[in-house]
């Protein structure tokens, strides 16, 4: 039991910072169905800047608004460079440029960096732990759990309480007509791409703090598990996206630690067996989407 | 050669090292008046492509990239007619002398059995086993090749994790397992990069299990052991020991002094350089051009004193019986403690 309860504090740990990546997702495809595979990249040039930063002296009190301001300004250029250019374009053509991005921004660290992993110091309270009855929780844990909910909860608040929000769920709910309406098509993406680089920024931080290292492909991992994530939960859904985040923290955790040696390494390939099995008896993922169709 | 960031760290490097060490040698008059050729191409997503560019040039020996995905192309476009020596790499499927294939350095079965035997020689008896899986090359071989030596000299395997090597930082699972059967006295081994390492130490010092030994394979000089915070006290198996003055370090400063830049993966350099050094090697032997020829020529290389150790091809399937140098984080600083096999 204790170990159970242990593994559930590790996965809801884990699951935090999956659910802020695929949240970032969801934002962007909310409002340009765009499942953008160059999310991950702002976890690259978020840990190149980390890197930087640390070489020349900077704690971790100054590096954590630095990682989240590059972030959201990586995001925002990717939008005006790459994506601005495809606009309306078919979700095929989207998806294809995603990729490049992707592609792109690793090589350009490959050539002008280092092939080479760079690796900086860890907070030295990472991996802290303090007793809790019988279990030992890591703060790491804690704090991620606690800033990911603070978040949900202030993202939540944005998406509710404000112009800006409204704007942005009335275009993820039909762009066309939110168009009509007077919703500025501009300030809405560039909006989205800014909150979805926010969000990124704040999973970069907690990322990085646990990697204590960057590399030009460092941005696959979370790529995918925000990704993934985001279609577990059900694409569009910011409601979903959490969930398909916790979800998939969850599994990981737990399939490692239940599945006999023997098969754990299998643990990745049990994950995607679930995760297509999900698939078969329920499409849309955790959550169901309506909304209307862009044409 | 493998510019992406699977081998570039390495492959980058060493590219940039052999035309200089060419240069060198062709300063000095060349080999036997001879000047030598060095043409580097890289594989991109066509390793077979780029070799027979080299081919077609007339590459009278290769240098290849580490890993299979990249080697068994080059192979199949040789046809086992060119020598070809994998410098950076510890994978022992890839050696076949009847083939003209050639490691340059131990295999995964020496690295980890001397890293065992260090641990052994510590007097630890128990050991934790981080793998990918068994039998999946480098990180599921030496996991398995570290536990069938450490078991058959005398020691346990108490536990053995998997993990997913040069991405997991969290271990959290594995640690919580570790914990309730640990006796704060074992040995960790594992084939994972620098980073992995120090954060699975973190996790585990974190709780309270501040008494283990930490070893790893090569990898961990790769990545950079020697900078990494909480550092201390872990050893690892690089394939050179560099102390001020050596030969390679020299050879590395005057790189530096003269491209205004210092090369990265220094403990690897070495045996780029023996690389080329082997094939020069085989044409003086044989006292010809044509690749076959020098390919039977470095089949019979004995005693070869190579920057990087004494190397034989002679009476092996071109996988050298090379010493193992085990380092250690001491006091900060990278040296070496043992030295093993050979």
């Amino acid at each position: 039991m204790t170990e159970l309860l242990q593994n559930l504090i590790d996965g809801l740990g884990r699951g935090s910072i999956y659910a802020l990546l695929a949240l970032g997702v969801a934002v962007v495809f909310g409002v340009m169905h765009l499942l953008n595979f160059a999310h991950g990249e702002l976890i690259t040039v978020s840990g190149y800047a980390t890197f930087w930063a640390m070489a020349a002296g900077w704690s971790w009190y100054l590096t954590v608004p630095l990682i989240v301001v590059v972030s959201v300004a990586t995001s925002l250029a990717i939008e005006r460079v790459a994506f601005s250019r495809v606009r309306g374009a078919d979700d095929f053509t989207l998806l294809l440029t995603s990729f490049g991005v992707h592609f792109v921004v690793s090589a350009i660290f490959l050539l002008y960096v280092s092939a080479s992993v760079k690796t900086f110091p860890r907070p030295g309270w990472v991996t802290n732990t303090y007793a809790l009855g019988s279990l030992r929780v890591e703060v790491f844990d804690t704090v991620v759990i606690g800033v990911t909910v603070v978040t949900l909860l202030a993202t939540t608040l944005l998406l509710q309480r404000t112009m800006f929000g409204l704007a942005l769920r009335a275009a993820a709910a039909d762009f066309d007509t939110a168009r009509l309406m007077g919703v500025r098509s501009n300030s809405v993406i560039r909006g989205a791409f800014a909150l979805s680089g926010l969000l990124a920024g704040i999973a970069s931080v907690f990322w990085l703090m646990r990697a204590g290292s960057i590399s030009p492909s460092a941005g696959i991992n979370p790529m995918l598990k925000g990704v993934l994530a985001a279609l577990v939960g059900g694409l569009g859904s910011l409601r979903g996206a959490v969930l398909g985040g916790l979800a998939l923290g969850l599994a990981e955790v737990l399939l490692r630690s239940r599945l006999p040696d023997s098969v754990a390494s299998l643990t990745e390939g049990v994950v995607f067996l679930l995760i297509a099995l999900l698939f078969i008896f329920r499409p849309q993922g955790i959550v169901t989407v309506t909304h209307a169709e862009r044409v | 050669m493998d510019f992406s960031d699977v081998v570039g760290f390495v492959d980058i490097p060493g590219s940039n090292l052999v035309p200089y060490v060419a240069e060198l040698i062709n300063c000095t008059g060349g080999i036997n008046g001879s000047p030598v050729e060095v043409r580097v191409a890289e594989v991109g997503d066509d390793a077979a492509l780029a070799a027979q560019e080299l081919l077609d040039w007339g590459a009278q020996f290769l240098i290849g990239p580490p890993f299979a995905d990249f080697a068994l192309p080059i192979l199949q476009t040789t046809g086992g007619n060119v020598p070809l020596f994998v410098a950076a790499s510890t994978e022992p499927t890839l050696a076949d002398a009847s083939i003209n294939s050639y490691l340059v350095t131990f295999d995964d079965f020496a690295m980890a059995g001397a890293a065992a035997q260090w641990a052994l020689d510590q007097g630890i008896t128990r050991a934790i086993v981080f793998t990918e899986g068994e039998g999946i090359p480098y990180t599921g071989v030496n996991p398995d090749a570290f536990a069938a030596a450490f078991v058959a000299g005398g020691g346990e395997v108490v536990s053995t994790q998997t993990y997913v090597w040069a991405a997991d930082t969290d271990f959290s699972a594995q640690v919580n397992e570790i914990a309730g059967i640990s006796e704060n006295n074992e040995v960790v081994f594992s084939a994972a990069l620098a980073f992995q390492v120090t954060a699975l130490r973190g996790q585990l010092e974190g709780q309270g299990l501040d008494g283990l030994t930490y070893i790893g394979t090569d990898a961990m000089d790769a990545t950079g052991i020697q900078v990494e915070a909480n550092n201390e006290g872990i050893a690892h198996t690089p394939h050179t020991s560099i102390s001020a003055g050596d030969p390679i370090d020299t050879l590395l400063a005057g790189y530096e002094a003269s491209r205004g830049e210092a090369l990265a993966s220094r403990g690897f350099m070495a045996l780029y350089v023996d690389s080329l050094f082997l094939g020069i090697q085989g044409m003086l032997d044989c006292d010809c051009t044509e690749p076959a020829d020098i390919g039977e020529a470095v089949k019979q290389i004995s005693g070869f004193q190579g920057l990087s150790g004494e190397i034989t091809y002679a009476g092996t399937n071109g996988i050298p019986p090379k010493a193992v140098p085990i380092n250690q984080i001491v006091n900060g600083e990278d040296v070496l403690v043992a030295t093993i096999g050979g």
